[in-house]
């Protein structure tokens, strides 16, 4: 299975992963108006920085997702491609997943009015190469089988 | 191969899942005595107020078509009634036996009876199942105050849920705390000042004594001698693992069904997983019930590959919890207080960090509130014993993260080299 | 405010940033990637600002916007027109505020003739065929270093005993820039398409990290007056020892790394205390004649058993024909040409601006010189300065030279924008720092294959050009001037040059 890997050493702390993750899980899929018109979707990475370190770091795909194990209903699941993705319309926002996940990267969005949401890369499925990687400027992101 | 599965919960469900990975042949049958797919229970208060109604997907913890795609006999809404290891068969209460080769035991906890006089009366409720959930929902029209007795996770979610219904809540804990054995003081006076918000009125240091009316609950007495008056009351003082059938089938109890690494009982064709089985706690190095769900699942898997003739070993678990009242989010692990430990703490902002390490630097324990994302980090180096003595000091740091790890270790665990 | 105007050091800026306000998304990878404090955010604000007086106009901001919603254009200060003071105003004032020479990079950058661009180059029609470099073969391969006078084969093979020589898969080399002035990731890049592309790259004076040892026969190793990082490894290392008199950004005077830039990797390479400037003085203290220079080839020839070509490099001055057939006299295997135009990490303005002559020029009259003097043989040239694309190789090459060295052409194939900052050590694109997260912005990998790239389609040009020639080896091309003629040149530039002008 293919996973995005990781290079820290090229890692500039851009922030663009983020932003082609953001425009990738907006409405539009336009830049322009996933930043201001719509409200804007969490970003699935996370780019951390401690000088002289940064990296982005997002979901690894676990064989044996210690966030599936954990999730109350089932939300948490695996898709047919094998990724680990969360079902949107039966997540509760109980935060099991992210009590689980060794790498911490599932965030909280906790925008919905029922229940919150438990927010983590969903491998792009719409798309070969997903966001980050392709906008990835530095190749600090690239899509590799693990 | 006859595989049966005693439950229909979280272990069970696993279970299935584990074995129709690598055996698709076997017959697999799951009996239970709640007539209903398998559902989630931390879901309970949510169903009582209709945030979640039983049509609703969300509520089940498989899809409907589970049972079908996964192959299984499910015998719903029949109770068993015996084990009989020899014969290698159980007895259902319809006296049908059903026989097996391998038998996972999986039938949970069941609530405990607290001292109290008056239990049986109209408009007390227990939240453990479909069923007590169900009754009280029908009740709500019926209460305009209820107390809830124990303020654990159910107790205090459902707290939370009726206050958010407009019930006037008073809840009730022995304890000088909330959900004592999963947060610190501190750590609960921020579910104190959340529940007081939301209007529950909170009465700690005192238990019930006694539930006064004639038909229906009218007042509740407590230890202190203060009457509060009631028309509903929600017993939620936990649960124990429901060890019956077990004891009486010979095999070897304790405060839950005894099982070896493999999740095997004393008898080699009877393995136990979930909130009934009594299995390794990484924390405190000894064996002990821990009735969470995440544990459920991954006991539910070992058992089964293990029932299948696969050599994996439980690789252990410890108590984590992760709980939202009202704006409140918090998440903690292992040991949550401590005099032997060695204490990290922070608190700004609304948040709250709160690390245990013991003289090894292996964290022990620890609580996150409101800034929960990275939990699971901690998890991992709790499960892995791992040494903490050259990262420990970023643990306070509100925007803690991989950027504080050692480049090389970092790199081996993000590249999955590193499990 | 981060920041207020003061009056008493203005200068007004030489850029200012445009930031279409409605593409702007607050992503605010321009605050991140902006090294010179030129863009922030502003939280209550929620805008991205700039302070233009910061901006160097690197572009890095632009580039990596991801609406393109910035601009970065050239402010004009608009002072009366002054045609003798254009240019000269913030300059001076710069002088006056702070006390101090300025101190800037990159090559001259004054609009002086750029003979390249008044040559022309021929090609062959009816009389003679045109060649197709996709049919035919076509040699580029060039080696450097003494030839003999003449080669006695008998039956058995050659009898001559060769001097050592460079062997080239492509004229073109990377020129000296040290490890120091450029990061860790771009001494990476230039090995790895060294090696790739069967070239050279020149270490520079700083030494070489133990870590690119590995590209141990594409490495020419440098000695200059700092000598620093020099050593037996160091020496043995190399495929060539260069030993560096001078420069053509700064002719005339020595080198200075400033302490910022010597962490601990660099001291360590340079031999020298972590911190402290890293100062080469102006001359060799061990060569004051063209008797002292011999001295130094010799012993550089003795202590690698004469088995390496040592080449001297000169910046182009008034007296270059006499330097180098000095040079040549001296024992030196190649002259390394450096014009006017070539680059640096740091210079005085003043010397970058006004010393030197054109390398063009130079060339020209080194090779007639040595030719004239029947020693011609006894040296390869190779052109550097100021080398901007495949043409000017050509041209260099047909003027007389054996191959050139690229330097900044070499840069701006893998990021820079000749924004000049060399000298601060913040380099936005990674290239001229030291700083760790800096220069991650430089991807070894990517950047060897822009460098190889690069190569790869000049040397197509290059061939393809001598294909409409009619030539199939570069040995050919070699100081075969009827193939260029001068347009917009006088009769004396054209004289120097050793060129027809276009039409004779």
């Amino acid at each position: 299975m293919k996973i995005v890997k990781i290079r820290e050493d090229n890692c500039i702390f851009c922030h663009l992963c983020e932003v082609a993750c953001i425009v990738e899980h907006s409405q539009s899929k336009d830049i322009i108006k996933a930043f201001k018109r719509e409200e804007k979707p969490i970003a699935r990475c996370s780019v951390e920085f401690n000088y002289p370190v940064s990296l982005s770091v997002m979901c690894r795909h676990c064989d044996d997702a210690p966030c599936v194990e954990a999730c109350q209903n089932g939300s948490m699941h695996r898709d047919d491609r094998g990724y680990v993705v969360v079902d949107a319309d039966t997540c509760v926002g109980c935060w099991m997943c992210i009590m689980a996940c060794p790498y911490g990267v599932i965030k909280r969005d906790t925008r919905r009015e029922s229940w919150g949401l438990s927010t983590k890369c969903d491998f792009c499925p719409d798309r070969e190469i997903p966001a980050c990687v392709e906008a990835c400027p530095n190749e600090a992101l690239t899509l590799e089988e693990i | 191969m006859k595989i049966v599965i005693v439950g229909n919960s979280v272990a069970a469900i696993n279970a299935i899942e584990a074995i129709r990975e690598k055996d698709k042949i076997s017959s697999v049958a799951v009996v239970s005595d709640e007539n209903y797919r398998a559902y989630s229970h931390p879901l309970l208060p949510n169903l009582v107020i209709g945030e979640v109604s039983r049509s609703e997907d969300r509520f089940y913890y498989r899809r409907s078509d589970f049972y079908q795609k996964n192959k299984v006999n499910a015998i719903l809404g029949k109770r068993v009634v015996k084990i009989n290891p020899k014969s290698k068969t159980i007895e259902l209460d319809n006296t049908e036996k059903v026989e097996y080769d391998k038998l996972l035991l999986a039938c949970g906890g069941k609530p405990a009876k607290p001292p109290i006089d008056g239990l049986e009366l109209e408009g007390v409720h227990t939240l453990t199942n479909i069923k007590g959930a169900d009754k009280l929902r029908k009740d709500l029209k019926n209460i305009n105050h209820c107390v809830v007795v124990g303020a654990g996770l159910i107790g205090s979610k459902v707290a939370e849920k009726l206050a958010k219904k407009k019930v006037k809540v008073t809840l009730v804990e022995l304890a000088r705390r909330v959900l004592f054995p999963v947060l610190d003081d501190k750590g609960a006076d921020f579910i104190h000042k959340e529940l007081k918000r939301l209007g529950v009125n909170l009465i700690l240091n005192d238990s019930v004594k006694a539930l006064d009316g004639s038909n229906r609950v009218e007042q509740v007495v407590l230890n202190s001698g203060k009457r509060i008056k009631a028309d509903g009351v929600v017993v939620a003082v936990g649960v124990s693992p429901n060890i019956d059938l077990a004891k009486d089938a010979g095999l070897k109890v304790d405060k839950g069904v005894v099982v070896n690494d493999y999740m095997q009982t004393s008898d080699e064709s009877i393995y136990a997983a979930g909130d009934v089985a009594q299995a390794y706690d990484v924390v405190y190095g000894s064996k002990r019930p821990i009735p969470i769900l995440p544990l459920a699942a991954r006991q539910g898997r070992t058992s089964a590959l293990n029932m299948l003739g696969m050599d994996v070993k439980y690789k252990g678990g410890f108590p984590m919890n992760s709980i939202t009242i009202g704006k409140t989010s918090f998440i903690s692990m292992g040991i949550v207080d401590s005099d032997e430990l060695e204490i990290l703490s922070f608190e700004r902002d609304g948040e709250y960090r709160k690390f245990l390490i013991d003289e090894d630097n292996r964290l022990k324990g620890m609580i996150l509130v409101n800034n929960v994302e990275k939990a699971g980090m901690f998890n991992w180096m709790i499960q892995n014993k791992f040494d903490v003595s050259w990262i420990k000091d970023a643990f306070l740091n509100s925007d803690f993260g991989w950027k504080y790890f050692n480049k090389a270790f970092r790199v081996l665990r993000l590249d999955r080299k590193i499990k | 405010m981060k920041w207020m105007k003061n009056l008493k050091s203005y200068v007004p800026p030489s850029f200012v940033v445009e930031r279409d306000d409605y593409r702007c998304i607050r992503c605010k990878a321009c605050v991140e990637q902006c090294s010179f404090d030129a863009t922030f955010y502003d939280d209550e604000e929620d805008r991205v600002w700039t302070w233009n007086a910061n901006c160097v106009g690197c572009n890095r901001c632009a580039a990596i916007c991801p609406t393109d919603a910035i601009t970065v254009k050239r402010a004009e200060p608009s002072y009366r027109y002054n045609h003798n003071w254009n240019g000269h105003v913030d300059s001076l004032k710069k002088r006056a505020i702070y006390g101090g020479t300025p101190v800037v990079s990159m090559g001259n950058d004054k609009p002086y003739p750029i003979y390249w661009d008044n040559m022309l180059l021929n090609a062959s029609q009816v009389t003679n065929p045109s060649i197709d470099p996709l049919r035919e073969p076509m040699e580029l391969k060039t080696f450097l270093g003494r030839k003999p006078d003449s080669i006695h084969v008998d039956d058995s093979g050659l009898k001559t005993r060769l001097t050592p020589q460079l062997e080239l898969d492509i004229p073109i080399m990377f020129a000296a820039m040290s490890y120091g002035a450029l990061s860790y990731n771009v001494i990476e890049s230039l090995g790895r398409a060294a090696k790739e592309m069967g070239t050279y790259y020149n270490s520079g004076e700083g030494g070489l990290n133990k870590d690119h040892y590995k590209f141990k026969g594409n490495i020419i190793v440098q000695v200059a007056s700092g000598r620093f990082g020099v050593h037996k490894d160091y020496l043995d290392v190399g495929s060539a020892i260069e030993i560096k008199i001078g420069q053509g950004a700064k002719p005339g005077i020595g080198g200075h790394l400033p302490g910022e830039k010597v962490s601990e990797t660099i001291s360590e390479t340079r031999m020298m205390p972590k911190g402290s400037d890293a100062i080469s003085p102006a001359p060799h203290h061990d060569v004051y004649s063209i008797e002292d220079l011999r001295q130094l080839i010799y012993a550089l020839k003795e202590s690698t058993e004469y088995k390496k070509p040592v080449a001297v490099k000169i910046a182009c001055v008034h007296n270059v024909a006499a330097i180098a057939s000095g040079i040549a006299r001296a024992g030196a295997d190649i002259i390394v040409l450096d014009g006017f135009k070539g680059g640096t990490g740091a210079s005085p303005q003043v010397i970058r601006d006004n010393i030197g002559l054109p390398l063009e020029v130079s060339l020209a009259v080194v090779d007639e010189r040595l030719r004239q003097e029947g020693i011609r043989q006894y040296v390869s040239l190779v052109a550097s300065g100021g080398i901007r694309n495949s043409m000017d190789v050509v041209k260099a090459i047909a003027l007389g030279a054996d191959a050139v060295y690229i330097g900044t052409a070499a840069l701006i194939a893998i990021g820079c924008t000749m924004c000049q900052q060399c000298h601060t050590g913040k380099c936005a694109w990674g290239i001229s720092t030291q700083d760790p997260h800096l220069s991650k912005r430089v991807n070894p990998d990517m950047a060897s294959k822009r460098l190889i790239n690069l190569l790869e389609v000049w040397a197509l040009e290059i061939k393809e050009t001598m294909g409409a020639m009619g030539i199939n080896s570069i040995e050919s091309l070699k100081g075969n001037r009827l193939n260029l003629r001068g347009v917009g040149l006088n009769d004396k530039e054209l004289e120097i040059l050793g060129i027809l002008p276009a039409g004779e």
